[in-house]
């Protein structure tokens, strides 16, 4: 099953490396983009997540599937001092 | 560093170029993502009205999915919703499209390639070819194909599953005010292509139509809702498992531990024969939801270790 057809595979051409490069930048900039966008969501998603806790003590937070567990007051988590970060 | 993690991008405003590469003359093409180290690729491309090429092979596993139009490849017409896997080095017949046709195209090991060839390559693995219409042919299943499993709601179409690395690719769809109320993350990379419809992500807000993402590993995503439904193309690269927890603000990092824990927990064998091997966290790693799960004693019995003494008042 080991994929051998990949390692007999010819240099790569130059316009190939032409496309990749051109490309690799164009999704570094997207990346950026998606980054700033994501920081700019920060107090909505705040707002989002104390909803979401919310409903995890009252109609509880699914286990598995459609089986849900309400979650006891000291069960909910801290809000860390670091900055949250969604896009790694 | 791989992909990148690209999440949430909808490309439906974003133009597309002409895809000049061998083979490929005559479409054009959007990036959606890329691996900068490999060149393996996911992209959307639009065979323009009177693509042609000669029947060829490519150097990398390729997966096809028609999202609009018609190709003509060999004596098979693909149409909407068809999904063809092409296992590296397997030569497929002459490609055409008289009215043009919108595809997902992905290249699972290296930049799109091309070499006209009518026969296989010698060590094309071809019994991995997977041709088939999705709309048509594929049931819909539960979407509970693991334990943890998602919310009854999530349906799935199986589209392929290699047999080393379990990754699938699938169909999948959320009906009409789907909702899961638990923050999720994998130990796979997971990509998604949102073919009609919106669902929501605490973490990313709307996904629409068009919408698009590749998640690297440990990245919480969730919960979830889709107030109308949807309907989008899946993949994963490796086998799915889902951890599920309720912590908005766990690190990748923390993710990743409490996966090991888990492991630690569930295959104890497992895990002590690869701590053995060099690095190691003896007791087990950290999981920020169950800081004190090393002195459980069905923990402790797992690992071969006696249980607690008990403590004389």
């Amino acid at each position: 099953m080991a994929k051998r057809v990949q390692d007999k595979k010819p240099k790569r051409s130059k316009s190939a490396m032409a496309w990749l490069e051109e490309n690799i930048a164009e999704q570094k900039l997207r990346y950026k983009a998606i980054v700033k966008e994501m920081d700019e969501l920060a107090p909505t998603r705040a707002r989002w997540y104390k909803e979401f806790l919310e409903i995890c003590q009252t109609r509880g937070t699914n286990v598995t599937g459609d089986m849900r567990r309400k979650i006891a007051k000291h069960e909910v988590p801290k809000k860390p001092k670091r900055k949250d970060r969604v896009v790694y | 560093m791989a992909r990148p993690h690209i999440e949430p991008y909808v490309e439906l405003n974003q133009p597309f170029k002409k895809l000049d590469l061998n083979g490929f003359k005559g479409s054009e093409y959007k990036v959606l993502s890329l691996d900068v180290d490999t060149g393996a690729c996911t992209l959307k491309v639009q065979f323009k009205n009177g693509f042609k090429r000669n029947p060829g092979l490519s150097y990398s596993d390729m997966e096809l999915f028609v999202l609009e139009g018609r190709v003509k490849v060999g004596k098979e017409t693909w149409g909407r919703g068809h999904y063809a896997f092409i296992p590296a080095g397997m030569a497929i017949g002459a490609m055409s499209s008289a009215q043009g046709a919108e595809v997902l195209l992905m290249f699972n090991d290296s930049e799109p390639s091309f070499y006209e060839s009518d026969k296989n390559h010698q060590l094309a693995l071809t019994q991995a070819h997977v041709s088939m219409n999705s709309y048509l042919d594929a049931p819909w299943t539960s979407g509970a194909i693991v334990q943890p499993a998602a919310s009854n709601g999530c349906m799935i179409k199986l589209l392929h599953y290699d047999p080393l690395s379990e990754a699938i690719t699938f169909l999948y769809t959320l009906t009409p005010e789907f909702m899961q109320d638990n923050i999720s993350y994998h130990d796979c990379c997971e990509e998604s292509y949102h073919i009609w419809g919106t669902s929501w992500m605490m973490q990313f807000g709307d996904l629409p139509t068009g919408g698009y993402f590749w998640r690297p590993p440990y990245i919480n995503h969730g919960s979830f809702r889709s107030k109308r439904g949807c309907i989008a193309f899946g993949r994963t690269d490796s086998k799915i498992h889902n951890y599920f927890h309720f912590n908005p603000w766990s690190s990748q990092a923390e993710n990743m531990a409490r996966s090991a824990a888990h492991l630690y927990r569930q295959r104890p064998m497992m895990y002590d024969w690869v701590a053995s091997d060099g690095h190691n966290h003896p007791h087990g790693p950290e999981d920020f939801e169950h800081a004190h799960y090393h002195d459980d004693a069905q923990i402790r019995h797992l690992h071969g270790h006696p249980p607690s003494p008990i403590k004389s008042k």
